[in-house]
């Protein structure tokens, strides 16, 4: 926000003023408005605790991150451009795998991933889009640089914080939206619609789309339950879902209705106890084979994880390069493969400055930040990687850039990411915003919302005043 | 056309959020009786938890009270049916409206803060008179905001085949044995009351207060909302337009509403009082669980292979 010598960046010149004249007591005043709303509309998630449970909202700041339209058009084009090629190694590799054949990717890596799903080998998939709603994880260095720090190729989440939040900054500082000129993220859910609709069999009219989600338990809930309203679509659980004769149907007041597309917001462990985890009670006996028969979509496609596995994501520029003939334009991480011995070496002798993470886990599980881990610690985890090299990559310790965030009524610099959502069927379209999570303990590096991560809105301008870039 | 488990969701809406608001009221009228030291406060309270299936009234009205509306084990009790009303539309939260799913959120939130016990305990009028209000704006908000399509209807027939049977129970235990019948002045005012019917009788009836009209006005009223015949009519008018033009099977079950409001709507207030008015009663619930079974049996847990498409 602030430039060297704390002159107010141009993009945030309008903000500022809003600032300075609300006053600290107004802005704690809008933050505890913000907050009871988050909760009247049921934007929660749910903890379970011994005995009780309780819902609490998600941590939101009040002030949006700002993105002039020269820097956002980078991201955007960088965007398409990562999610083509990721479509295309899909395609290839539950296809005739070329890259495994002409040795740009390593068969067993990609082959013993464990988000590998041999059942999709050879299955048809409408337009290639076999990762149709993606939220990929961007983060600035100190560089100013964006970088891509993890793929969401699976079922991503987080999209509703997105609107929710254009809705509160909206009303929080109206006159600077106003002046700003800040592009549209409501256009969310018909996009998201079209998208899915292109992903329907052509020769079906009226196509019928539902959501799927695993139920009112789910941490994300409410947005499968808001995404479906938006959309005006039925949310269905599996249990609403019955397959005959290779069709999907739903159960109607009205009898069994047919059902053509699928978003569904499970994962793919559990969408078909036939084909994949027996002990599933959330999906459907029998979906994948009406998937295979091509009478049913499911979005995403089940097996995408193969392409935002954390140790495919070290070949990401190659696998750009190899389908597209073009560099990446967003670059990634430096990542080094546990797997190879020398890199190994490498990651055990730097621990103290390295991330490590395990190639199967996410959300901030199972990861080590060398430097603010003890050293006691350091030495359990590399015990770890000994015994387990194939399962780590490790990145160099990133200072993420800050942002500055409300806390207790004064205004601090915090960490952030950024979460962009893309959308792939027939066409690939990226909306111009972005969920901004934000790392809300002091110094934390982690933004995870389940390890006290919180967010915030991010305003992709029109224009770009003053010709700079964000801080 | 919508979901079976969505219809289901939006009927148990309504038959919860009904409860609950019957529930408030009983807790409400029983301990404005309570502050008479009289045997027709005692009398109150009996009725109150007689109708609702308690038979052993506890020895402070206050404490009868707090069960009726705090106990969270008991499935009957206030919070328990705002929670599972609530849990019902978070079910199907993308079928109801912004505005009705907040008002219910509103109340549940603040029924269940860990201070909801003091707020009854410390001016429990106060607490039960909320709580009514909110219920009202919840079903003021559904009206005004939600469409008046099936899943209006589905929520519309729980909310009166829930009224029907708690109008017809609290009936059933001050006039359904004739011998036994409630005459006394203050108790049947009480009853008005907690049917939410006093000042409506009063302008049909003006203050004759007396047992034979209340069971008149609440049984066969055609105008008044919390009337049995009211309440039959709506779930009949409902049922029609939800079978309308659909092979809904054997179980039918607007024909068993219509039965049964046919039944209200030719009775005879003398032919029911000469013959004690807990046969027709008794026949209001049954019937009345006969429709739930019906609707189960036609909307929700029919047999797949019957309903394919063709």
């Amino acid at each position: 926000m602030f430039a060297p010598g704390g002159v107010t960046r141009a993009n945030y010149r309008l903000l500022d003023q809003d600032i300075q004249s609300l006053g600290a007591q107004a802005l704690a005043d809008r933050q505890s408005t913000l907050e009871r709303s988050f909760l009247l509309q049921g934007i929660t998630f749910t903890v379970y605790g011994a005995g009780n449970t309780t819902e609490r909202i998600i941590p939101t700041d009040l002030f949006p991150r700002i993105i002039p339209a020269a820097e956002w058009s980078m991201i955007e084009t960088g965007l398409i451009q990562r999610l083509k090629a990721l479509n295309l190694f899909l395609a290839d590799i539950y296809g005739d795998q070329r890259i495994i054949a002409d040795g740009i990717i390593p068969r067993d890596l990609v082959l013993g991933s464990p988000a590998y799903r041999r059942q999709m080998q050879y299955l048809f998939v409408p337009h290639g889009a076999y990762a149709n709603v993606c939220g990929s994880d961007l983060i600035r260095g100190q560089d100013g640089n964006f970088f891509v720090l993890e793929d969401n190729l699976r079922v991503p989440s987080g999209v509703s914080y997105m609107l929710a939040n254009r809705d509160a900054s909206r009303r929080t500082f109206p006159h600077t939206f106003r002046e700003a000129g800040v592009r549209p993220v409501e256009r969310y859910p018909d996009l998201l619609l079209s998208t899915l609709k292109s992903m329907a069999d052509e020769a079906r009219a009226n196509a019928q789309i539902v959501v799927l989600t695993p139920g009112v338990y789910n941490a994300a809930y409410y947005e499968h339950a808001y995404l479906a309203r938006l959309m005006g679509v039925p949310l269905v659980e599996g249990r609403d879902l019955t397959v005959h004769d290779n069709r999907v149907y739903m159960r109607t007041t009205d009898g069994l209705q047919r059902v053509d597309v699928i978003y569904r917001r499970v994962d793919d462990d559990f969408i078909d106890p036939l084909a994949f985890r027996r002990d599933s009670s959330l999906g459907v006996a029998g979906l994948f084979n009406a998937y295979r028969a091509g009478q049913v979509t499911i979005c995403n496609a089940p097996g995408t994880g193969v392409a935002d596995d954390k140790a495919v994501y070290a070949y990401v520029p190659s696998i750009i390069r190899y389908y597209l003939d073009e560099a990446a334009i967003l670059p990634n991480v430096k990542t080094f493969l546990c797997r190879e011995p020398a890199q190994l070496s490498h990651v055990l002798a730097n621990l103290d400055k390295l991330v490590v993470k395990a190639v199967g886990a996410s959300g901030g599980y199972g990861m080590l930040v060398g430097p603010h881990a003890s050293r006691a610690e350091r030495e359990t985890f590399a015990e770890a990687l000994k015994a387990d090299p194939e399962n780590y990559v490790a990145q160099p310790t990133i200072q993420l850039s800050t942002a500055p965030c409300l806390v207790d009524g004064r205004m601090e610099p915090r960490h952030v990411d950024l979460r962009p959502f893309i959308l792939s069927g027939e066409k690939v379209v990226v909306t111009p915003g972005a969920l901004t999570r934000v790392a809300l303990r002091r110094g934390s590096l982690v933004v995870n919302s389940s390890q006290g991560g919180g967010s915030k809105d991010t305003w992709v301008l029109t224009g770009d005043p003053g010709g700079q870039t964000e801080p | 056309m919508m979901l079976a488990r969505v219809a289901d969701s939006l009927y148990w809406l309504g038959r919860y959020a009904e409860r609950a608001e019957h529930m408030a009221r009983l807790s409400a009228v029983m301990l404005n009786a309570a502050t008479d030291r009289t045997d027709a406060a005692d009398q109150a309270a009996r009725i109150a938890l007689a109708s609702i299936g308690d038979p052993a009234p506890a020895a402070e009205a206050m404490d009868a009270a707090r069960v009726l509306v705090l106990d969270r084990e008991s499935t009957a009790s206030v919070v328990a049916s705002l929670a599972s009303a609530r849990e019902n539309a978070r079910q199907v939260r993308d079928q109801i409206t912004s505005e009705s799913w907040e008002r219910l959120n509103i109340l549940y939130l603040r029924t269940t803060v860990a201070n909801a016990e003091s707020a009854f305990t410390t001016d429990a009028p106060d607490f039960l008179q909320r709580i009514i209000a909110d219920l009202h704006q919840f079903k003021g908000a559904a009206e005004a905001t939600m469409s008046h399509g099936d899943g209006w209807r589905f929520m519309l027939t729980g909310v009166y085949i829930e009224r029907a049977q708690l109008i017809a129970r609290l009936l059933n235990v001050c006039f359904g044995d004739s011998e036994d019948a409630v005459d006394d002045h203050v108790a049947l005012v009480s009853l008005l009351r907690m049917a939410c019917a006093l000042e409506p009788y009063l302008r049909v009836y003006t203050a004759d207060i007396n047992a034979r009209c209340i069971l008149e006005f609440l049984m066969f009223d055609e105008d008044f909302p919390r009337s049995i015949r009211f309440s039959t009519h709506r779930i009949q008018e409902c049922l029609t337009q939800l079978s309308g033009g659909r092979d809904v099977g054997r179980h039918d079950p607007s024909r068993i509403a219509g039965r049964l409001n046919a039944r209200l709507t030719y009775a005879d207030i003398d032919e029911v009082e000469s013959g004690g008015a807990g046969a027709l009663l008794t026949a209001v619930s049954a019937e009345c669980e006969a429709i739930h079974g019906a609707i189960r049996e036609t909307f929700v847990a029919y047999p797949l292979e019957m309903r394919l498409p063709a």
